[in-house]
């Protein structure tokens, strides 16, 4: 459904520095698959999703959406893409128009890519709203009448209106709270009921949110993805050195304090200046001088669909793990 | 723990907002209670009034819209309600710290770290630290809060460290004072998973090698296991749930606490299905005579319409809810 090969996003800067947000980037979803991405901030997870939608214009690679070619997509297959891919950010409120009430903001995109009207359109909007767990009272309030919550909802409903095949959620729910979070988590786990054929590359920080959510997921480190596999098997079995910090750090909730704990030092590096070697290495608690601060590993393949970016990814089991 | 008064003693606190459509009943009746090195979460839904709690006790919250409707807070047993503004910046800058979500906000753009923080010391001193002493202080409290090149960082201006660095530094500042209470208001929320774990992990070392009192605020009970001993729970306005924090993940009472660990993805489970709690707080204008989670409530009864107070269910263990009887126990710091 979305393939992406080789992708590179530079970005050069007024001062001749070129931040490298994304640096070869290759990740295939099938159609119905929800894949996670996960990373610091500033890994390019953004960046990789922005660029799948041609919202930002990609330095070199390839990227696929069914049989669209999105990079040399005309303006017309562009209009195609934009409706059939689907992205949902962050902030709800800033996504939506404050001078619009939600049922017009939904209506907006049937109305810009459809030929339907009247009492046809106005039942679909209504329609979508509801199943989005929000009632007819609603439908006539402003963005500001909402609650955070509510407003991901409308964003979610007017993305599904167009009946994408791709859906885009970058942080959908890092603004809300527990409570809403799990609310919208529900609602995007439904979708992979009502709409099996929906495909979603889900973006987050959150490793909880993915291992609920994802098939797979890909975790990217400065511009690259380190490793990747479906969900079970990398929270299981984590064999990149930041997948573990990464999953060590997460908090749980539980009283019992973690004895397996693996602290990063430091932050990550600026991808205008990426480390040489593994870009990993500065921060790496089993890096191998001599090793890992001159060579850049290749990913090594784990299995079906698994692999990681390390040299010693095939016998890193338990290693730094105690 | 249990015999010496308590830093911060709340009593009874209650606090309106008053607003065009009438009087908004933000704080209703608040007890809580911190005994010196104690770590206490504070916890709830957005708006359910943990940062209007934590700074109108400290004279923060400008009064109007805000009004103290009743109550009492006792600093080291120092009543702090009905002191003047200028007392009560005294008490802030000195006895009382405070970090938030955004360090960038406490931060002036325009001045090298070293010298805000050197400045910083000296009017918690009142001035009598002289310069190069206040220095020295500084880079110790850096040195504390793990900043890497504590001596480079001191030249550098806020906009050139990250997020981390910088929490780390108002981390530093707060402390230097030697305050009797820290209050961390989401002091992560802004951060990455690791680098929140790195600052969550310095907490839980002042408190354990400093004897820092703190109260933590988060949305996030995960977030805070770490760190805080005990719990509060706060539910529109009303702290609903008391506890120790093993009792809390392993034996919540409160409907409400329950709700939010329920709600809670776990990273090492399968989890199919995420419970969340229905419906949205209470319209606190005209709030609800009994418990104010009643609308939210699948085990809601005709009792829950009367007044709701606090029920002793285990030594340490207080919960506002009508599926509990009170168990009379001896406990000073909760007693009346
Ligand atoms: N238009 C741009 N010009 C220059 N640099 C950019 C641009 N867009 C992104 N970057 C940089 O590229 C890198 C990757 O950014 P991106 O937003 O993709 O990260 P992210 O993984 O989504 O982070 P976060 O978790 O903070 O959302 C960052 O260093 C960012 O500053
Ligand atoms: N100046 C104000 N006027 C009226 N209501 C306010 C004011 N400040 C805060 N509130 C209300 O008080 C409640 C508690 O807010 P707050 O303490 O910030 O919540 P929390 O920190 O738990 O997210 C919210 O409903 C908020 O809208
Ligand atoms: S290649 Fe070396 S530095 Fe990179 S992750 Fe593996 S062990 Fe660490
Ligand atoms: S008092 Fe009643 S409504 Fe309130 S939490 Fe307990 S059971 Fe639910
Ligand atoms: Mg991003
Ligand atoms: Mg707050």
């Amino acid at each position: 459904m979305l393939s992406i090969r080789g992708l590179d996003v530079h970005f050069p800067m007024p001062n001749g520095q070129v931040v490298r947000a994304v640096d070869g980037v290759s990740l295939s979803l099938k159609p119905g698959e929800t894949v996670g991405l996960v990373g610091e901030s500033g890994s390019g997870k953004t960046t990789v999703g922005k660029t799948v939608l041609r919202l930002v214009e990609a330095t070199s690679g390839e990227i696929r959406i069914g049989d669209v070619d999105v990079r040399k997509a005309s303006l017309k297959g562009l209009k195609t893409l934009r409706r059939k891919a689907q992205i949902i950010f962050q902030d709800p409120h800033s996504s939506l128009n404050p001078r619009m009430t939600i049922h017009r903001a939904v209506a907006e995109g049937l109305i810009l890519n459809t030929s339907l009207r009247g009492a046809a359109l106005h039942d679909k909007v209504s329609t979508i709203l509801e199943s989005m767990g929000l009632p007819a009272q609603f439908h006539h309030r402003y963005p500001h009448e909402l609650s955070g919550g509510q407003k991901q909802r409308v964003c979610i409903a007017r993305a599904l209106v167009l009946d994408p095949d791709l859906l885009v959620l970058d942080e959908p729910t890092s603004a809300l709270d527990v409570s809403v979070q799990a609310q919208i988590l529900g609602v995007l786990k439904d979708l992979r009921i009502t709409r099996p054929a929906l495909t979603q590359l889900f973006i987050s920080h959150n490793l909880a949110v993915i291992r609920f959510l994802c098939d797979r997921v890909a975790v990217m480190y400065l511009g690259k993805i380190v490793e990747e596999g479906p969900v079970e098997q990398v929270f299981e079995d984590p064999r990149h050195p930041y997948t573990r910090a990464l999953l060590s750090a997460v908090p749980v909730p539980s009283a019992v304090k973690r004895p397996d704990r693996i602290r990063l030092t430091g932050d990550i590096p600026s991808p205008t200046d990426i480390p040489k070697g593994c870009a990993f290495h500065t921060r790496c608690p089993i890096a191998k001088k001599g090793t890992c601060d001159t060579i850049a590993p290749v990913p090594v393949a784990l299995g079906p669909d698994r692999q990681a970016r390390c040299h010693f990814a095939d016998h890193t089991k338990g290693v730094g793990q105690e | 723990m249990m015999d010496s008064t308590p830093i911060l003693d709340i009593r009874d606190f209650s606090l309106v907002f008053d607003t065009f459509d009438g009087a908004y009943h933000a704080i209703d009746k608040v007890d809580l209670s911190l005994a010196a090195g104690e770590a206490v979460a504070l916890v709830g839904e957005t708006g359910c009034g943990k940062s209007v709690l934590t700074r109108a006790a400290f004279g923060l919250v400008p009064s109007p819209p805000a009004r103290i409707t009743s109550g009492s807070v006792r600093l080291d047993g120092r009543e702090l309600l009905g002191l003047s503004d200028r007392e009560l910046r005294g008490v802030r800058g000195k006895d009382v710290a405070m970090i938030f979500q955004d360090p960038m906000t406490y931060l002036n753009p325009v001045f090298r770290i070293g010298t805000q923080l050197t400045d910083a010391i000296r009017a918690q001193s009142g001035g009598k630290v002289k310069r190069a002493e206040a220095r020295d202080i500084a880079l110790g409290m850096l040195e504390k809060v793990h900043l890497p090149n504590p001596e480079r960082q001191f030249k550098a201006y806020p906009h050139e460290l990250s997020g981390g660095m910088r929490q780390r530094i108002l981390i530093a500042m707060a402390l230097a004072a030697k305050p009797k209470l820290l209050i961390a208001d989401e002091p992560t929320t802004a951060l990455d998973v690791t680098i929140q774990a790195q600052i969550l992990d310095l907490m839980a070392e002042l408190v354990e090698d400093m004897g820092l009192t703190m109260i933590m605020i988060s949305h996030d009970l995960g977030v805070v296991a770490q760190v805080c001993s005990r719990v509060a729970v706060m539910y529109a306005g009303k702290i609903v749930e008391d506890a120790p924090i093993g009792q809390i993940f392993d034996a919540p009472a409160h409907p409400y606490t329950k709700g939010l660990l329920d709600a809670l993805p776990h990273p090492f489970k399968r989890v199919e299905r995420l419970a969340s709690i229905p419906g949205t707080l209470p319209d606190l204008l005209n709030p609800p005579k009994g418990c104010r989670f009643a609308q939210r409530c699948a085990s809601a009864h005709a009792a829950c319409d009367a007044p709701v107070g606090l029920r002793r269910v285990a030594p340490q263990h207080t919960v506002a809810c009508t599926l509990f009887e009170d168990t009379p126990m001896k406990d000073p710091v909760h007693e009346h």
